[in-house]
């Protein structure tokens, strides 16, 4: 297999494209009983065609290849090409269906064009196609060159922990308030929508320019989980200090499980106005990662009226997880797209069927196109995005300063618990009095 | 790779000793390799502080990756690198990048000059093996008073000179600083095994494989003795992955008989997508991959599930089989075996087994069933009750202290019985 290293580590003179280009101007002088094949990897979600994948990829094609007396090239886009001789056509198709079956979750494997146009790979035989192939091969090292020369902002390397341990130290200084960020969700009752919570966490984004502009804090997921104990900290102590003009029904946060025996969490707790809720969020990683004391937590919390939410449910954790056996009273299901299709939707939906779908939210509603989804399948509570656009809508609707701002603005204000944006808003009672909404209706009635 | 704790009395080899080691293992396969020592502690102070020896050594990182060389960071900063010589050409141009790295300090701009040391002692291993065992063995020397001085002071302090049971917690810093030191650390040292047996009835123990794993105890002794690797479970998540790629060079290296055939070994799932696994990958033949066992972490599968089932689809594709490790009885209601596409469940004894039940009130015994009795493995077994109540509820496969001590037993009771076979 020929590697090149796909990380711009500097100018690299031969690249795998200028080889490939080598290589079939080669096999163009006996096209006979050539294939060519090209793997439209770069066309996977970036979350699906991660460095690890495509070496993988690369790696279970490598025997055959050899069989074959072929070569591969792994290009700089992600994509794989791969010239073969005289393969067996059984083989090659079979090798081809394990590969597209390495990558069945992304759509791309099960897409087509519209007209029949595989998506997901294009096999040239040379003695036919080496003119459409050498097209193809000449472009992909064009755009190679285009790439190179552009300007593109490197990627940020992943926390170390040497990294982290300075960061730790620049967020025991930190006053963590500037970076609080909260979104309401709703529930829909009869014609009406209400707020029923508010989700208050750091905004990752912004910390992450503040405190490490050159690693990314989300980069390494120990490093991330160690540092989201400090984070918890933070949070609750800019909690504690955090002064609305009215409080929301109920307060939600995402802590870990141990920071609920930390001093913070019960100084925030009693900090709360009377008659404010409060649930915690945790992830499905923290259930399994200490299960008894996951357990217990969630004992203590229902004696103190608290609510446990499991947060980031998707087709995924669904699938290998009973998460009904959590025992939590509140299911965050993330909206994708994909949810749309029957099959996902089918998982997704009988691995909740005993779940009471009061319990059930429908979280990072991007679009009207979640909402509609969601009520179409029984769920009556939402969050996301688009909630905060209505809800910034719906105020801009009734309130008297209105006239001063846009609804881009409403949205960014109602995000924010101080600084200058939230002094920026003429009304501060309003940003934090969600006037009553009408329930988000179907246009399209359901199937 | 995620490793037992395990701590045990025997004294606790230090860098030097393991260089000490290698070099006298070193003896048998001197040609072909040359080594250096490159004198980090002849630099000014404010040269050789933690993050330049990092940097020092992460210049050799490529040549341990790639099996053609060993790396030792002593106690003083030095440090010593042997390779064969067909590396040679990437140790002069990473000499050329730490002579770089160094070339304000007083040792690099005065090297010429014949009054000052060099900054790299040079060994051609097959002509200066001699010379070069002597180094090592004064390095230990100098390790072994500096520990003795260390000794006194702390009991001239009036503090007890043995280990204090408190221990200071893991930190992202200290974290930084053993993975420095495990890049060219040979842990060969610290590999135990352990058996996996079918226990059914009273038969004796039958081995059906090996796990290998580092002793994150003698780890600790050796490299930070006061620091308590437990006290962050995702620092210590994230040090396990440093450890793969130690235990996968280790395997590479093909010399140790003991690591070989039907093994198990703890790996991360972002390791079998590294180019170290491929690269150990490469070294397995065909035939023996049937027989390995890959343990995964049950937090590192849930933490993305998606990078699990693309490595478990690779994995099995080429042959390894798959275990989930670190199963606790009040998680073992969430892990569904068959659900998971795994082909075995490793369950952490716990004396609560003994009433049968999950924590959900469901029967014990007929999560075995479901599982599949012979592929659930009972393991930290250190005691005879834990075989007795997981043969209650079905479970054939046993791993821990206990199975060991019966396993030598038995061999102990071979071996009388062939000596007495022999006797007229």
């Amino acid at each position: 297999m020929n590697l090149s290293p796909r990380d711009p580590g500097g100018p690299e003179v031969i690249t795998q494209e200028h080889l490939l280009l080598d290589a079939a101007e080669r096999a163009g002088r006996v096209r006979e009983g050539r294939l060519a094949v090209h793997l439209h990897l770069s066309r996977l979600r970036p979350q699906n065609r991660q460095e690890g994948y495509l070496r993988v990829a690369g790696r279970m094609l490598e025997p055959m290849v050899s069989a074959y007396r072929g070569q591969i090239f792994l290009l700089s886009n992600a994509d794989i090409v791969f010239l073969v001789n005289q393969p067996s056509a059984l083989e090659l198709k079979d090798q081809i269906h394990r590969l597209r079956g390495l990558f069945a979750k992304d759509p791309l494997t099960n897409d087509d064009s519209g007209d029949g146009t595989d998506l997901f790979c294009t096999t040239y035989d040379l003695t036919f196609d080496f003119d459409a192939f050498i097209a193809m091969v000449k472009e992909s090292l064009a755009n190679a060159r285009s790439r190179n020369r552009g300007t593109q902002a490197p990627e940020l390397k992943p926390i170390d922990a040497a990294g982290l341990g300075a960061v730790l130290e620049r967020l025991t200084m930190l006053d963590a308030g500037p970076f609080v960020r909260r979104q309401s969700a709703i529930e829909l009752s009869g014609a009406n929508a209400n707020v029923i919570f508010q989700e208050f966490f750091i905004s990752m984004a912004d910390l992450q320019r503040a405190i490490s502009p050159d690693a990314n804090l989300l980069g390494n997921r120990w490093m991330f989980q160690h540092l989201s104990g400090t984070l918890d900290q933070r949070l609750l102590e800019a909690m504690r200090r955090m002064r609305l003009t009215r409080h929301p029904p109920a307060v939600h946060l995402n802590l870990n499980i141990s920071t609920l025996s930390e001093p913070a969490f019960q100084a925030m707790e009693a900090a709360l106005p009377e008659g404010t809720g409060l649930g915690v969020e945790v992830q499905i990683l923290d259930v399994l990662a200490g299960s008894r004391a996951f357990f217990e937590a969630q004992r203590t919390l229902k004696e103190r009226g608290r609510h446990l939410v499991i947060d980031g449910l998707n087709e995924a954790t669904l699938t290998f997880m009973d998460v009904g056996r959590t025992g939590a009273d509140l299911f965050k299901l993330d909206w994708t797209p994909e949810l749309q299709e029957p099959h996902r939707r089918d998982v997704v939906l009988s691995a909740l069927k005993h779940v009471d779908p009061a319990k059930l939210l429908l979280a990072r509603c991007e679009s009207e196109t979640a909402i509609s989804w969601g009520i179409d399948h029984g769920l009556q509570k939402f969050q996301g995005r688009y909630v905060e656009a209505m809800l910034a809508a719906t105020t801009m609707a009734v309130c008297d300063k209105a006239s001063a701002c846009t609804l881009a603005q409403c949205t960014q204000r109602h995000a924010v618990i101080g600084g200058q944006l939230r002094q920026d808003c003429g009304n501060n009672l309003m940003l934090d009095t969600p006037p009553p909404m009408r329930a988000p209706k179907r246009k399209v009635p359901a199937r | 790779m995620s490793a037992d704790v395990q701590t045990k009395g025997t004294p606790v080899p230090s860098t030097e000793n393991l260089l000490l080691d290698y070099i006298h293992k070193l003896e048998r396969h001197r040609h072909g390799r040359s080594a250096c020592r490159i004198r980090l502690s002849l630099l000014q102070a404010q040269n050789r502080r933690e993050h330049h020896v990092r940097a020092a050594l992460s210049t050799f990182e490529g040549l341990i990756r790639r099996l053609k060389g060993q790396v030792f960071a002593l106690t003083n900063s030095d440090i010593v690198v042997v390779f064969k010589d067909v590396a040679l050409d990437e140790v002069q141009a990473a000499m050329i990048k730490l002579r770089f790295l160094f070339d304000d300090d007083p040792l690099l701009m005065n090297e010429s000059s014949e009054e000052h040391p060099p900054f790299v002692e040079w060994y051609v291993v097959d002509k200066d093996y001699q010379t070069l065992l002597r180094m090592a063995q004064s390095m230990v020397n100098e390790d072994i008073e500096r520990r003795t001085q260390d000794k006194q002071r702390s009991e001239e302090a009036g503090q007890p000179a043995q280990r204090q049971k408190r221990r200071d917690p893991l930190t992202p810093a200290l974290l930084a600083k053993l993975q420095t030191a495990l890049i060219g650390a040979d842990l060969a040292n610290m590999m135990r095994r352990q058996a996996i047996c079918a226990m059914v009835g009273q038969a004796p123990p039958q081995p059906l494989f090996y796990e290998l794993f580092f002793s994150i105890g003698e780890l600790q002794e050796t490299l930070l003795p006061n620091v308590g690797l437990d006290t962050s479970p995702w620092l210590f998540q994230e040090l396990t992955e440093t450890l793969d790629y130690r235990v996968l060079s280790l395997l590479n290296r093909h010399d140790d008989r003991s690591l070989q055939g039907d093994v198990s070994i703890n790996l991360n799932v972002q390791t079998l997508l590294s180019q170290d696994f491929l690269t150990f990958d490469d070294g397995i033949k065909s035939s023996q991959r049937g027989t390995i066992v890959i343990e995964l972490q049950k937090v590192d599968i849930f933490a993305d599930l998606n990078a699990f089932l693309f490595a478990r689809d690779f994995a099995r594709e080429r042959g390894y089989r798959i275990c989930i490790d670190g199963v606790t009885v009040d998680s073992l209601p969430f892990i569904d075996r068959g659900r998971l596409g795994i082909d075995l469940l490793k369950l952490a004894w716990d004396a609560s087994l003994v009433e049968g039940k999950l924590p959900d009130g469901n029967l014990l015994a007929d999560y075995v069933r479901k599982c599949g009795p012979s592929r659930t493995i009972l393991c930290r077994c250190d005691a005879a009750n834990a075989i007795q109540v997981g043969q209650s509820v079905g479970i054939t496969l046993f791993q821990g202290r206990h199975v060991e001590q019966m396993l030598a037993a038995e061999t102990q009771r071979l071996r009388g019985g062939a000596y007495t076979r022999r006797r007229p």
